[in-house]
């Protein structure tokens, strides 16, 4: 059967096809990638159309393009509230975070939250939060790749993890963020037209009427499809999700740096709008594909192949498509992931070398070429750190992960980030603590979880029964924030607040 | 200009979490409601769930429109 290991030649074609074009825009791209601001932004020089759709690119991971498919596929109308969570976060970040967070830094988040503070405890705790969501983000991509090639190519799931690690290893380490910018749009640009075809291929067995197909999987399924279900059942939880997927994005490391890569914050509010119709789009065709899977291949021979549901897109390209579709999809959902990961490897390499590097270690003299070497060797680093996660982690649940990472952004650098671009009197000592309480706060209710205590532990009960932290820890770094900045007052950072107003508006 | 550019944006904002924990509070409190078939094929649920969507679109297209008009040409003078 397909996609159960055997070697399928169509994929690995157009797999390699992919990795070919791909390798030709790191090599055309490495040649553009001499200084540290063109190895981290592309020297500011992306267009609105370019980093709307590598916005759109980073966010179409692999967990929401065979994760949320497969959610759908399994369990219907649930699949939405993940769908409809992550892109409202897109909005928030277009009113409060882009614009100034173009006009006021430089390479990474930390560069708006250092602007007024002191550099060195503000960036050493902005490195803990960024490199934790990464962590967890990477581990999420790793896995899934691993999974998805071992179930796709017939390759061992080490070696998946490698090949990754690799690849991803040229485009950063060579392109920069050129590479990693326009491996993200051919990406976007293959994925939206891939899951356009296959959601036209799905919908012309019904009449092209959507209502067709739901009509036909409540018949098979009851018309429990079409109402929430079993995976938000309490009512805290649910809000606690919510929350986490909607700020989450507004703290990713790697979604908040491409809006360095645009030369001004017109470009970037119009990047925002293009990326949240992209993404948008996209959900709204993830919700037809699993339904379609559900209907088309059906519930029991979807989690047969994969227990998670994660093979539902692919399983439904090879129903309605042949095998040469299944190709083509199985090639889209691993560039998806490799794209993905470069990012991420980017903004970590950012953070330890623009954040830590240059301005805690060398207290802000490195000049551009050691920033740059320090980068590269940053990203070798982070690939094998990525590959021993990867390999590391075998086994663990994709979309649970990057709940995961999506909890510790928001709680751990959105208050922060806010806050900073906001309010006058947040101090260096209240941003530090909000960090340091977000982020371990968040780690140590997922550990007390059932979601780790009863899931992954075999633990009899958990010692907590939220399965979300975020509608606890999101609040929590915002008060520790307030009340460490109200109680310790720093008026000299204050002042600076208003003085840093008009470049807030103008990147001047 | 600057609390305008505020004020916008935080109501916004607010109107994207209004509509968006409004849809979750649903999920939350009454899944019997959201799950009630209004047309064969399509639950309540389905419906404002796409809105949701549909609410993300126009008020990024919203604040484009008004960021574009006039707070850049405020801006453009800030700059001379």
């Amino acid at each position: 059967m397909i996609g159960t290991g055997e070697p399928n030649l169509v994929a690995i074609s157009f797999f390699l096809g992919f990795i070919a074009l791909s390798l030709a825009i790191t090599v055309w791209a490495a040649r553009k990638t001499q200084t540290a601001s063109q190895f981290y932004t592309a020297g500011g020089s992306v267009t609105a159309w370019q980093n709307g759709l590598a916005l759109a690119g980073d966010f179409m991971s692999a967990a929401s393009f065979l994760g949320i498919a497969g959610l759908v596929a399994t369990s219907g109308f649930d699949g939405l509230i993940y769908s409809v969570g992550w892109l409202v976060g897109w909005p928030v970040v277009m009113f409060l975070i882009a614009e100034p967070l173009r006009n006021l830094g430089r390479y990474t988040f930390a560069d708006v939250v250092a602007a007024r503070l002191r550099q060195k405890p503000v960036r050493m705790a902005s490195a803990v939060g960024s490199l934790a969501v990464i962590a967890f983000y990477l581990i999420a991509q790793m896995v899934g790749a691993g999974n998805l090639i071992r179930l796709l190519f017939g390759l061992p799931y080490e070696a998946a993890v490698v090949i990754v690690g690799g690849v991803m290893l040229a485009y950063v380490l060579f392109g920069g963020m050129t590479a990693t910018t326009w491996v993200q749009i051919v990406k976007a640009v293959l994925l939206l037209a891939g899951a356009t075809l296959l959601a036209l291929l799905v919908l012309a067995r019904f009449g092209f009427n959507p209502l067709n197909l739901f009509a036909e999987a409540a018949r098979m399924y009851g018309d429990g499809v079409l109402s929430p279900g079993r995976l938000v059942t309490d009512p805290v939880d649910a809000i606690s999700l919510g929350l986490a997927l909607m700020l989450g994005t507004a703290g990713l490391p790697h979604i908040l740096m491409r809006f360095y890569t645009v030369p001004d914050a017109r470009t970037a509010r119009t990047s925002v709008g293009y990326a949240t119709a992209a993404i948008g789009f996209f959900y709204l065709l993830t919700f037809i594909l699993g339904f379609g899977a559900m209907v088309i291949i059906g519930r029991p021979a979807i989690t047969q192949v994969d227990a998670g549901g994660n093979m539902a897109a692919p399983l439904l390209a090879a129903a309605v498509g042949g095998t040469g579709f299944f190709g083509f999809i199985s090639a889209v959902a691993f560039a998806t992931i490799l794209a993905v990961v470069a990012g991420l490897a980017l903004s970590g390499a950012a953070t330890l070398s623009h954040d830590l590097w240059v301005n805690v270690v060398r207290h802000g003299e490195a000049n551009s070429r050691e920033e740059l070497l320090v980068a590269r060797v940053a990203t070798v680093a982070l690939a094998l750190l990525a590959i021993a996660l990867g390999i590391l982690f075998k086994g663990q649940n994709v979309a649970y992960m990057v709940g995961l990472a999506f909890a510790i952004a928001a709680s751990a650098n959105f208050p922060v980030l806010v806050l900073s671009i906001f309010w006058s009197r947040l101090t260096t000592a209240g941003a530090v603590a909000s960090t340091f309480v977000g982020t371990f706060s968040a780690l140590l209710f997922i550990y007390l979880s059932p979601a780790i205590q009863i899931d992954v532990l075999k633990h009899e009960t958990a010692y907590l029964t939220l399965r979300n932290p975020g509608v606890v820890t999101i609040p929590l770094a915002f008060v520790v924030a307030i009340v460490v900045s109200l109680l310790w007052p720093a008026p000299e950072e204050a002042r600076k607040f208003h003085a840093l107003e008009h470049r807030l508006h103008t990147g001047q | 200009m600057s609390a305008a550019r505020w004020r916008v944006a935080l109501s916004l904002t607010v109107a994207m979490m209004t509509v968006y924990f409004g849809f979750i509070l649903l999920v939350a409190f009454d899944k019997p409601l959201l799950g009630r078939v209004i047309a064969p094929g399509l639950s309540l649920g389905m419906l404002l769930g796409v809105l949701v969507i549909v609410a993300a679109w126009v008020l990024t297209w919203i604040y484009i429109r008004w960021a574009n008009t006039h707070y850049d040409r405020h801006v453009g003078g800030l700059k001379r």
